[in-house]
């Protein structure tokens, strides 16, 4: 039982086709066209679902899943010697090791894949926005029209798995009340796709059962009787001449969609207290892990792509520019037992197979080097760079762009694989097979059956999955 | 009538050279041999409007030009044709076509023969009929003449196009439909119950025409609404990307003013190229920290944002290389890209330098050109005034297309950005452009001449999804869905819920003639010692007042001026500032004062290069729920301070006193240049009324988010015009609506109401303008009983609110 019990998406696919097609209209409008003359072959897909783990702020490698020579913390050590500050354990796999502090993961590790040699361009500065805006979009910031999100290029695509299920979904990450929030708007978004094929966000994991629930303090009876209400106003309205009208008639299937999602059964899948306690408490590490359960059971449901994010706040979480060490400790702590059980959980039902798992972020660390070797950027570390002396410069500071890691499960990927390979000297940069974003891009949309060439139309202009529809997939590592 | 190559002709010139002679080229068809071959190597990317490389095979002219990387085809010299050179190439980066099938040894026979004899071509003959490229000077169409009495010139060439047509001409709507969507089109509210009700009952023939006027010289309620329509075509906003790194600036004053005074357009768009520093925000674009692509500099911004908002020009693709799919060039882009820079701008192509440096230029040569070796003020006052020379028609039909697609809901060219493309309508949208322009570019001017046409006091059209498959014929207005900052308007107009903070940086409103008339300041020029006449260049006052206030303020504005330049805190907090003492600022302080202890602090710096006249002038009016006013103005009573704060307002320790304060004594001459408008300014801020506070005021937030209002970090001109699922359950169980209507609720509630049919009305009245139904008042007597309840009055609104007739503009 490989196969998720949904709808084929190839049947969606033609049935989109059909649609592109005679959307003549909404060209009219102005509207994204999906360019029918380009001969796009899709991939045949891997997977039908994504979970993105996005760890925003800049997870460092060589503390995680590609680990270095290990340096303890001893005051007056020269912070040049500082490679890795968790020394090296073994994982499911012969042979390969990830840091300590991760040994749940290392015991799922032979149902993945870890690509070591991810890398991004040098942008000047090293800021964590215009390379996560990069990273979400496969487009550098500014670009002339708004780019949409890897999740809304699945749902614009492939559409929902399940009609009532929102495409994309976007879990943990507020938009409202943190800091760069206006440059994390940027890139949640749906961009020229229109807000159809934007993010549904879900902040708080816990609370997500009430965006599907009827507001505060209506109890469901009376959230039936006003939509009835409603149908019941509409049925009656004197203008129902106008009700041809194809814009009334999308309001009032819009509403009618938001109607039956609110009342549907898959709501509960918003519901984390229907978890069994146990379970919960396999995952409850915070809010990351509570959003790896929550991403669970809405790919159990029909998501078709999940966003799940350690969120980005700037200076907090992964974003160390002191404390490192003891930071990424509890990011470990939060990270480790919720994304092996989330693996362990698809696999035991029957899910893992055609539910692709992405581990990533948009930049590495390093406890020395600003962006890349050679990069004038901008040294965005308080911390001496000359002998250790403080706990609090124990760690990775700085912003590293030459060799990053990106973990993948399931959705085809290779069981117990590694991929590319950076340097064990600083500079750690990636020394074999570097997998450029435009890349890892075309190797997970070609996962979900989306050919990297996938163009639309928009101002005329063409518009590609992947920057010029140049991103090529890493095929060595699909099983 | 197939064209036959001419051997004949062909020899004669291949006489002429000996060399030719003996390589006489073979006899080709160019219709039946030539044709098909391009068609099916070539075709896909240099016919019709694709010219991939800057190069087309379109028609004789265009082949013989060449494309980026120069002339493709030399007409008698096969051999040195690059075309032949690249059909018959091994190298995968320079061979064509780059995909797809090679062409056989006897195509490429046939194209060389066809080169050498001259590439001879059947006249006329182009493989797609030539792009339309619509005229640059204004014209004036003669009208046609009135049809029963219907005389707006819209409607005599409307009605003259439905006759040629034998369409029929769109009925008429009733009164109340027509105040519905007039208030909504031209100021963004719905009709109040009592005005739609007093526009009913008037009996004169003229009413609808003096609505149009009246809601027009609404000048406030204008300017609110459409700052929304301006913020999205100047991409302006109050919060966004870039304002973090201050890499980017608001022209939020300078853009409501223009509103509210309604600044003829033509001036408008003037000050946005050769810009002040108010008005700087929309040239200066938005600049990204870090390292950003050739296309995407500021300077190359300005580009894009000139020609797409005031041209409808996509200056996009030719931001990177000639355009695809328009006449648009590299060098043409760059050319006005570098009207804004101030240093060398060098061409790059793709992001790669082609080792050219831009010329500043703009696009319609044919009306004058830039002086590339002025500076770049001059060069933008050069732009600012081809823009709006007399003789580009483009300009004055860009805007009133875009006035015509918000008000008839959709453009005469369509899409709006697209002005490239043919209207439906010559006629019409020449004649709108005219109009603007022989009207002092009064775009109120065209607002009304359109909401005054019987065309838009029509049925809307009832448009099906192939309404437009076989292109567009007009039939009607086109309803139009409410914009997120109009819904939030109606649903605060209704439940009486707006906010009474707002985060637009403007003093809102607009003084009456009276209350300027009437103000008399108290304040004095004050400064730091008694030689004011002679203060030293650069010299630095600081002036203090502290005050004592009995309550919050409901209002308090003030007004604020020095020579040569000022910044104003009021308790520690960073407020005003202003640098040319002949435009004061109007200031708004009532989010600021509190009851109880405040402080007023004026840090003033004297310009010029030697000793020269210095002196500040500051005076707020303080009103209070009671209605008394407090003054506070400057004057001797102030006391110096001898360091300033710093740039936050904070001081690090106690500031010592400094010296006493002086009233300047020779203030005359500075009270006869601005003595007038300290007055406007004070009373701009002190006196004018606070209508109900607008959404187009507030930070984007969740709500107007899901209802479509745009990030604005590109322009976006034209908003979403469907409702989507995720929009549909934000209104569903969104907690800002539902909180809204909580509210909403129990003011309704208050009004005491004498039956739930009552209530019924008055909301029907107000969010559809008209009566409900028996049907309508049955069912909404089901949901609120004999004895409305809150829960009942949520419920209704709700389920009214989601109306597609509330919200569409029909």
């Amino acid at each position: 039982m490989n196969a998720l019990p949904l709808d084929p998406q190839n049947t969606r696919r033609d049935f989109l086709q059909k649609l592109a097609a005679a959307a003549a209209t909404t060209m009219a409008m102005g509207a994204p066209r999906l360019l029918a003359n380009e001969k796009v072959v899709h991939p045949k897909a891997t997977a039908d679902a994504c979970i993105l783990i996005w760890m925003g702020g800049g997870m460092a490698a060589p503390e995680t899943f590609d680990p270095k020579r290990y340096q303890p913390f001893e005051k007056g050590v020269p912070v040049k010697n500082i490679l890795s500050t968790f020394p090296a354990i073994p994982t499911a796999v012969d042979g390969v090791k990830i840091c300590q502090g991760l040994e749940q993961i290392a015991s799922v590790l032979d149902r993945g894949t870890i690509i070591r040699s991810a890398v991004q361009p040098d942008l000047g500065h090293i800021l964590h926005s215009r390379h996560q805006y990069h990273w979400h979009t496969g487009y550098v910031p500014p670009q002339t029209v708004a780019a949409p999100h890897l999740g809304a290029w699945m749902s614009k695509v492939l559409g929902p798995r399940n009609p009532v299920m929102p495409a994309f979904i976007n879990v943990g990450q507020r938009l409202e009340g943190v800091g760069e929030q206006e440059e994390l708007k940027a890139f949640t978004t749906a961009g020229f796709f229109g807000n159809e094929f934007g993010p549904m966000n879900l902040p708080y994991p816990d609370d997500a059962a009430q965006s599907v629930r009827p507001p505060k303090g209506m109890e469901p009876g009376r959230f039936d009787n006003r939509y009835s209400l409603y149908r019941k106003l509409v049925d009656k309205n004197p203008h129902r001449e106008f009700m041809s009208d194809f814009q009334q008639e999308s309001m009032l299937r819009s509403l009618d969609n938001a109607h039956r999602l609110l009342s549907s059964k898959e709501r509960a899948a918003f519901d984390l207290a229907l978890e069994p306690k146990e379970n919960y408490a396999k995952y409850n590490t915070g809010r990351f892990g509570q959003g790896c359960l929550l991403a669970r059971r809405l790919v159990e449901n029909g998501a078709r792509f999940v966003e799940v994010t350690t969120e980005y706040v700037p200076f907090l979480h992964w974003d160390t520019h002191k404390d490192g060490h003891e930071t990424v400790a509890g990011m470990h702590k939060q990270m480790d037992a919720p994304i092996a059980q989330l693996v362990r959980d698809l696999e035991a039902r029957g899910l893992l197979n055609r539910t692709l798992i992405v581990i990533a972020s948009e930049f590495s660390r390093d406890a020395m080097i600003e962006g890349i070797p050679g990069s004038n950027a901008r040294d965005q570390a308080t911390a001496p760079s000359e002998t250790l002396q403080e706990m609090k410069h124990y760690g990775l500071h700085r912003h590293f762009t030459g060799g990053t890691s990106v973990v993948m499960f399931g959705g085809g990927v290779k069981k117990g694989f590694v991929y590319g390979q950076t340097a064990d000297e600083r500079p750690l940069v990636a020394i074999k097979n570097p997998v450029p974003v435009m890349d890892l891009h075309a190797t997970i949309f070609t996962a979900m059956g989306i050919s990297p060439k996938t163009v639309f139309d928009i101002e005329g202009r063409p518009f590609y999955a992947t920057e010029d529809g140049k991103g090529r997939a890493v095929k060595e590592i699909f099983a | 009538m197939p064209f036959k190559f001419c051997l004949a002709a062909a020899l004669a010139l291949a006489t002429l050279s000996p060399a030719a002679l003996a390589a006489a080229p073979a006899k080709v068809d160019f219709s039946h041999q030539i044709v098909p071959i391009l068609r099916e190597h070539c075709g896909e990317c240099h016919t019709g409007d694709k010219k991939k490389g800057g190069f087309s095979l379109n028609d004789r002219a265009s082949t013989l030009v060449g494309g980026e990387s120069g002339k493709a085809v030399l007409p008698g010299n096969a051999a040195k044709s690059p075309l032949i050179e690249a059909i018959t190439s091994k190298d995968p980066d320079k061979q064509m076509p780059p995909k797809g099938a090679r062409l056989s040894p006897e195509k490429v026979k046939l194209l060389r023969d066809w080169i050498d004899a001259g590439a001879p071509w059947e006249e006329g003959f182009a493989f797609k009929k030539p792009a339309y490229e619509p005229p640059l000077k204004p014209r004036r169409p003669t009208l046609p003449p009135a049809v029963a009495g219907r005389a707006n010139p819209i409607d005599r060439i409307l009605d003259a196009d439905l006759a040629k047509r034998k369409a029929p001409t769109p009925k008429p709507v009733d009164d109340a439909t027509f105040a519905r969507r007039v208030h909504l089109d031209l100021l963004g509210l719905l009709p109040e119950p009592d005005a739609l009700a007093k526009f009913l009952a008037d009996k004169s023939a003229d009413k609808r025409a003096k609505l149009v006027r009246d809601l027009l010289a609404n000048d406030t309620a204008y300017a609110e609404h459409w700052l929304t329509f301006w913020n999205d075509l100047l991409r302006n906003d109050y919060s966004g990307t870039g304002f973090i790194t201050g890499g980017r600036k608001q022209i939020t004053k300078w853009l409501y003013r223009a509103l509210a005074d309604n600044k003829p357009y033509d001036q408008f768009a003037r000050e946005l190229i050769a810009y002040t520093p108010d008005s700087e925000g929309f040239a200066a674009g938005i600049k990204w920290r870090g390292d950003v692509s050739a296309g995407a500099t500021t300077e190359i911004q300005f580009a894009q944002s000139v020609g797409q908002s005031f041209l409808g020009i996509n200056l996009k693709c030719a931001s990177c290389h000639d355009s695809f799919i328009d006449r648009w060039k590299l060098e043409e882009a760059y050319g006005l890209a570098a009207v804004y820079a101030t240093g060398k701008m060098e061409i790059h192509r793709c992001d790669k330098p082609v080792g050219k440096t831009a010329q500043a230029s703009w696009l319609f040569p044919e009306l004058g050109q830039i002086n590339a070796a002025a500076p770049q003020p001059e060069r933008l006052r050069q732009l600012a005034a081809l823009m709006t020379h007399p003789e580009n028609g483009r300009f004055t039909r860009t805007i009133v297309n875009r006035f015509w697609h918000r008000l008839m809901g959709r453009g005469i060219v369509h899409p709006t950005d697209a002005m490239q493309s043919e209207p439906w309508n010559h006629d019409l949208l020449d004649y709108l452009a005219s109009h603007l322009a022989d009207n002092k570019f009064d775009l109120k001017q065209t607002l009304e001449l359109i909401a005054t046409s019987a065309a838009y006091q029509s049925h809307a059209q009832i448009v099906g999804k192939d309404t437009d498959e076989h292109g567009y014929t007009y039939a009607g207005p086109r309803a139009k869905r409410l914009t997120a900052e109009q819904f939030v308007d109606a649903v605060w107009q209704i439940t009486g819920a707006a906010p009474t903070r707002f985060d637009a940086q403007v003093v809102r409103g607009k003084p009456t003639a009276e209350a300027v008339a009437a103000m008399t300041l108290s304040a004095k020029w004050i400064w730091g010692h008694a030689d004011a006449g002679n203060a030293k260049a650069g010299e630095t006052f600081t002036a203090r007042k502290k005050f004592t206030l009995k309550a919050a303020p409901v209002r308090a504005g003030a007004v604020a001026t020095a020579d040569n330049e000022f910044k104003l805190y009021v308790n520690g907090a960073p407020v005003a500032s202003g640098d040319n003492w002949e435009n004061p600022e109007a200031i708004s302080l009532e989010s600021k004062l509190k009851a109880g202890a405040n402080d007023i602090l004026l840090v003033a710096k004297n310009g010029g290069t030697g000793p020269n006249p210095a002196g500040v002038i500051f005076e707020a009016r303080i009103q209070f729920a009671d209605g008394t006013v407090e003054t506070i103005a400057t004057d001797a009573t102030w006391e110096t301070l001898k360091s300033p704060p710093d740039a936050k307002g904070k001081f690090k320790s106690a500031p010592e006193a400094g010296g006493a304060v002086v009233e300047v004594a020779n203030s005359a001459l500075w009270n006869v240049k601005v003595g007038k408008q300290l007055a406007t300014q004070l009373a701009q801020a002190a006196t004018t009324t606070q209508p109900m506070v607008r959404a187009a005021l507030l930070k984007n937030d969740f709500l107007m988010r899901a209802l479509g209002r745009p990030h604005r970090e590109q322009i976006v001109s034209v908003r979403p015009n469907e409702l989507n699922t995720l929009e549909a359950i934000d209104l569903n169980n969104g907690q800002t609506l539902a909180t809204r209507l909580e509210q909403g609720a129990s003011r309704v509630l208050a009004k005491q109401w004498a039956g739930s049919d009552a209530l019924t009305h008055w909301l029907y009245q107000f969010a559809l303008a008209r009566v409900p139904t028996n049907a309508e008042l049955t069912l909404a007597r089901e949901v609120l009983g004999e004895k409305p309840t809150s829960q009942g009055v949520q419920d209704l609104l709700w389920a009214v609110l989601m109306l597609p007739e509330f919200q569409l503009v029909r």
